[in-house]
């Protein structure tokens, strides 16, 4: 039986190598990444809002004229709504403004969107009290988070009241310019109560203080004054719930601070409860 | 071999990372982050985005355990050389890099604002999914 000659083993096959270098799948997904991401960027660049042209003085007032008749009724209804109470006691003399009366101090700036936010329900909560004139609309900083809120300005406007007085420091404009300077009075209270260094911060005549906005102002993103305004008119909205909310914290802080004058504004049960909260 | 060290190392930075801005949250220590228009780490950290699901609890505390988690398999893929240890390491990284992106589109289009310290931890999950993408095998191999 002649021996099969030995069958010579075959080489190994090379296992069919794909032609495409290593280092495309990670590339790909880097650049899938940067793609998604790029994505992100166009859709917040196309989604930001604009800012608005401001109004005329006539059209400002309007407004403002609109936020200090909301209804007692429908602010009564809303009671905390869906503001956040920031509002914190705190301890010291008595804060007085130039005419002896209780002093409600504001200090903020007009780039920053949370004090865009908080200026709508401090204009209806002073305007239970008193009588704004001179306001100029205006929208935070467009480079900023929250981009164009619309709002107002403390700056060049007046506040008179029978009850209190009101004093606002607006440090910048919305562009980040210089705009007001803190009295060293005014900057005393700042460093004493703003611990958090954050704005917007508003002392109570020292009774009670608090730093930030009580909504987040995305609440008014893309809309304008007037819309704001009507919206606040329907006490069901985001913004009534939101701004009204706030507006009836900060008018139980002032009650407290005008021994509940006046009262037809202070002894409604909503801003009675909220008092009892307040501490 | 390297490039599972380098997961390794860069899990352990994540991990860092991540304690460091769960101590910012919860013992209130400084935090280190230049302020502008595009970039505010103390917007994105103090915003509602920043907590897991509405608890009290920061999405950096979770941070923490993925970071642990994907040191964990990286060491374990070095140690066995396991094709399933390396499947698990793939899928562990391909979660994360899901929450990144999503993280990233909350940043940027819902808040408006980059946090420094996030996307440090965010391009760390990148690189270890990078580190646990399957290679071609080149060279012989058996019949």
């Amino acid at each position: 039986m002649s021996r099969q000659p030995a069958t010579k083993h075959p080489r190994p096959m090379r296992k069919p190598v794909s032609r495409t270098p290593a280092w495309v799948t990670p590339v790909g997904v880097v650049a899938a990444v940067a793609l998604i991401v790029g994505g992100f960027l166009l859709v917040r660049w196309y989604t930001t809002p604009q800012a608005a042209p401001p109004l005329t003085p006539d059209a400002s007032q309007l407004v403002v004229d609109s936020l200090a008749s909301l209804p007692a009724t429908e602010l009564d209804s809303i009671g905390l709504g869906s503001a956040n109470n920031l509002i914190k006691p705190v301890s010291g003399p008595a804060l007085t403004g130039p005419s002896g009366k209780p002093l409600v101090f504001y200090f903020g700036a007009e780039y920053c969107p949370y004090c865009g936010a908080e200026r709508w329900p401090i204009i209806v909560a002073l305007s239970r009290f008193g009588t704004f004139s001179g306001l100029k609309t205006t929208s935070s900083s467009s480079t900023d988070i929250y981009p164009n809120t619309p709002t107002f300005t403390f700056h060049g406007g007046t506040y008179t009241s029978q009850y209190i007085d009101f004093q606002a420091v607006e440090t910048s404009d919305r562009n980040q310019n210089a705009l007001e300077t803190p009295t060293a009075s005014q900057q005393a209270l700042v460093n004493q109560y703003d611990t958090s260094g954050s704005i917007p911060f508003v002392d109570l005549g020292n009774r009670y203080a608090f730093a930030g906005a009580m909504y987040l102002p995305d609440v008014l993103a893309g809309m304008s004054w007037q819309a704001v305004a009507g919206s606040l008119t329907q006490p069901d909205t985001t913004q009534a719930k939101a701004v009204l909310g706030s507006a009836n914290l900060i008018t139980a802080a002032v009650c407290r601070m005008t021994a509940d004058q006046p009262s037809s504004v202070c002894t409604t049960s909503s801003i009675q409860a909220i008092e009892k909260k307040l501490g | 071999m390297r490039l599972q060290l380098l997961a390794l190392l860069a899990s352990v930075a994540g991990a860092g990372v991540s304690i460091y801005l769960t101590a910012v949250h919860f013992v209130g220590i400084p935090l280190a982050c230049p302020t502008n228009a595009a970039i505010n780490c103390e917007e994105v950290l103090s915003s509602s985005y920043a907590v897991v699901f509405g608890s009290s609890v920061p999405t950096s505390a979770a941070g923490i355990i993925w970071f642990a988690v994907s040191a964990a398999l990286a060491a374990l893929v070095l140690i066995s050389r396991s094709a399933v240890w390396s499947r698990l390491q793939l899928g562990w990284s391909a979660i994360g890099l899901a929450t990144v992106i999503f993280l990233v589109y909350l940043e940027i289009v819902r808040l408006g604002v980059i946090c420094v310290w996030c996307s440090v931890a965010h391009a760390l999950v990148l690189l270890i999914f990078l580190v646990a993408l399957p290679r071609q095998q080149e060279g012989r191999v058996g019949a």
